[in-house]
């Protein structure tokens, strides 16, 4: 178990790319984090960093207290879990699971107790004489998981570890590496771009975008309180909408030909600086016909999803999504007219990029 | 082999004019290439008399007369001493090609090397030359060091011949192998060296067996630097066989018994080591 810490991180490669940028970041003895965000946004060197197999060009990381920075990986108290499962080929699945402790010179009698404890837990006790070559895909992430967790490490780092499974075996293993994580109580990080997984599976989530840490909070916390217009659109399923042509006087907001009455504070936060769009998650929308109060609309697409049908509207302002329940849904083509709880708006301030202000 | 067999698709193929040509063809060619290996093989085993007979003789009493007399007689010492030097001579430039150069090319896939890439060209352009050319310079070396006629000389000769062949052959399967899996080795608590003995040198075994077979047979074949360097104590196999020319001209029976003593090593040690050529061992290591 492991308190880690990163200060002021910065990766630079030689060719002058920057992979991640002045990064600082804390997980809490016992926490499973999820670092989130679109390929290419620094999560992998991060992770790669913590780890000790990529090199760091400036600041500090601490695990319980101690600089590791410059410490070999293998002398850093982790275990690793890769996307491509990076299991031994030519070592029985046995020997792969063995290794951690073969390496440290651990007494034969207890290597063969603890590969049989763990090869129960995680199922694979039948495959245990078989080269990782004849295993599925599953079966070879579940070895390399029992890998990572012979030696209970001071803490778990997982390289997109479901990145290569079909969508089943994912969910199965999602929960699957959640109990393990309780059990353990180890201390994780999880990378993955897969942000269904980083809520199923994580404490708290932080969201990267081209290497910088943009937000770290529950899911809960991103899909309700963005700190930005990169988090806002990159998390949710169903993207938000961005609406544009938005003006405040009087205590009134206006979105196109849409007024809507601002609380006290929402006033006074507009008043200070104007908003340049406004940000509306698909479900907060709240349809209504052609002669209802909202921001006129055109409907013009509808896509049924079971329970759900999302609803693709043209406005004035910009396009909008709208998620609605499967009951009274409008026809391609019809005018209608979208309001909003005022609570539920994600107000940009003059910029576009930063929220200035938005409900509780 | 029936007229008729199944192919890869389980439709029955019928053999055409052009698959009859085509295994005459082979048959031709295997022929030709096998037909020098009989004549050493049968004449080794023919009495005196039926040596030169012609048209040859098919049909011949088996002696092996012309082995005892290469084993025991021929040379004063006969075959063996020259047998053995060629052995040790072999063995010990292969060990140290294959293990030096793929530890060169492990540190040229896996390190940072300044100007890696020329390096990696410079090796192989030691091969450029013909080994004539070398000849005069490297009997000076080897007088002036003191060491013609050793075991030693041949050795470090053979190896520095074969490094490059090693170098570049092995670099390609160090390539091949994921690096994940070594990461996976660092995390898991190996050291760089352990990781090289026992992670990456397993995987390219194949690699290994290859420029080993490669090596070995270079070193034992090689003629025209051995009869320089090598006179009597540390002659090789190819050089003693040259030695049978002399003035009371040339024996054929025990010349040939000692062709086959000289083949048969050689053969040996190539077809058991491919058997353990497994082809795709990395095959499944990802994804």
């Amino acid at each position: 178990m492991a308190h880690v810490e990163l200060k002021s991180v910065t990766k630079t490669y030689p060719n002058g790319a920057v992979a991640v940028n002045d990064l600082n970041l804390e997980i809490a003895t016992g926490e499973f984090l999820c670092v989130l965000g679109p390929s290419g946004c620094g999560k992998s060197s991060t992770l790669r960093m913590i780890a000790g197999l990529e090199e760091i060009s400036h600041g500090q990381i601490l695990i319980d207290g101690q600089n590791v920075v410059g410490k070999p990986a293998r002398e850093r108290d982790i275990a690793m879990v890769f996307e491509n499962y990076a299991l031994y080929p030519h070592l029985n699945v046995f020997n792969n699971v063995a290794m951690p402790l073969v390496a440290r010179r651990t007494d034969k009698q207890e290597i063969n107790d603890r590969v049989t404890r763990i090869a129960e837990m995680l199922d694979i006790t039948e495959h245990l004489e078989k080269r990782p070559g004849k295993l599925s895909g599953g079966q070879r992430q579940r070895v390399s998981l029992a890998r990572a967790m012979i030696r209970r490490p001071a803490m778990f780092l997982m390289d997109e570890p479901l990145g290569h499974l079909e969508e089943y075996l994912r969910i199965e293993l999602r929960r699957e590496i959640r109990a393990l994580h309780e059990s353990t109580g180890g201390t994780t990080c999880y990378i993955t771009h897969d942000q269904q997984e980083a809520a199923a599976v994580s404490d708290r989530i932080a969201v990267m975008s081209a290497g910088e840490l943009q937000q770290v909070g529950t899911m809960h916390d991103l899909i309700n309180k963005p700190v930005n217009r990169f988090v806002a659109e990159f998390v949710g399923e169903t993207p938000i909408s961005i609406l544009e042509d938005v003006s405040f006087a009087d205590g009134r907001l206006t979105i196109g030909d849409y007024a809507i009455g601002l609380n006290e504070q929402a006033a006074a936060a507009c008043a200070a600086t104007p908003p340049a769009t406004v940000g509306i998650r698909p479900a907060d929308f709240v349809l209504g016909d052609a002669d209802a109060t909202g921001l006129s609309a055109v409907a013009e697409s509808v896509q049924p999803m079971g329970e759900t049908a999302i609803v693709l509207c043209k406005t004035a302002c910009g396009p909008a999504t709208v998620l609605l329940d499967q009951v009274d849904l409008p026809s391609e083509g019809e005018s209608v007219r979208l309001a909003v709880d005022p609570d539920n708006l994600h107000l940009f301030g003059p910029d576009g990029l930063n929220i200035m202000y938005q409900g509780s | 082999m029936s007229a008729a067999t199944l192919s890869d698709t389980g439709a029955v193929h019928r053999f055409r004019f052009g698959d009859y040509a085509r295994y005459l063809g082979a048959a031709v060619f295997v022929g030709f290439c096998l037909f020098p290996f009989y004549m050493i093989v049968s004449t080794s085993v023919k009495p005196e008399s039926d040596i030169f007979s012609f048209p040859p003789s098919w049909v011949f009493d088996i002696t092996f007369e012309n082995y005892h007399s290469a084993l025991f007689v021929f040379g004063g010492s006969g075959v063996l001493p020259f047998l053995i030097n060629s052995i040790i001579i072999t063995a010990a430039s292969t060990v140290l090609a294959v293990g030096l150069g793929s530890m060169a090319a492990y540190g040229l896939t896996r390190f940072k090397v300044v100007a890696g890439d020329h390096l990696f060209f410079f090796i192989l352009s030691t091969r450029f030359a013909p080994p004539v050319a070398f000849i005069v310079p490297l009997y000076l070396m080897m007088q002036r060091f003191g060491l013609l006629d050793t075991h030693f000389a041949l050795v470090a000769i053979y190896t520095s011949m074969n490094l490059s062949l090693v170098v570049w052959v092995i670099r390609g399967f160090f390539e091949a192998i994921p690096i994940e899996i070594e990461e996976a080795a660092q995390i898991d608590g190996y050291s760089r060296w352990q990781i090289f003995t026992k992670v990456a040198l397993p995987l390219v075994k194949p690699g290994l067996i290859t420029t080993s077979i490669l090596s070995a047979i270079l070193a034992w074949n090689e003629f025209l630097i051995a009869t320089v360097i090598t006179q009597s104590s540390s002659a090789t196999l190819p050089v003693y066989l040259s030695s049978f020319s002399g003035s009371m001209g040339l024996e054929w029976g025990p010349y040939m018994a000692v062709g086959v003593m000289g083949v048969l090593p050689i053969m040996i040690f190539t077809l058991v080591l491919q058997r353990h050529l497994v082809r795709g061992l990395t095959f499944g290591a990802v994804r």
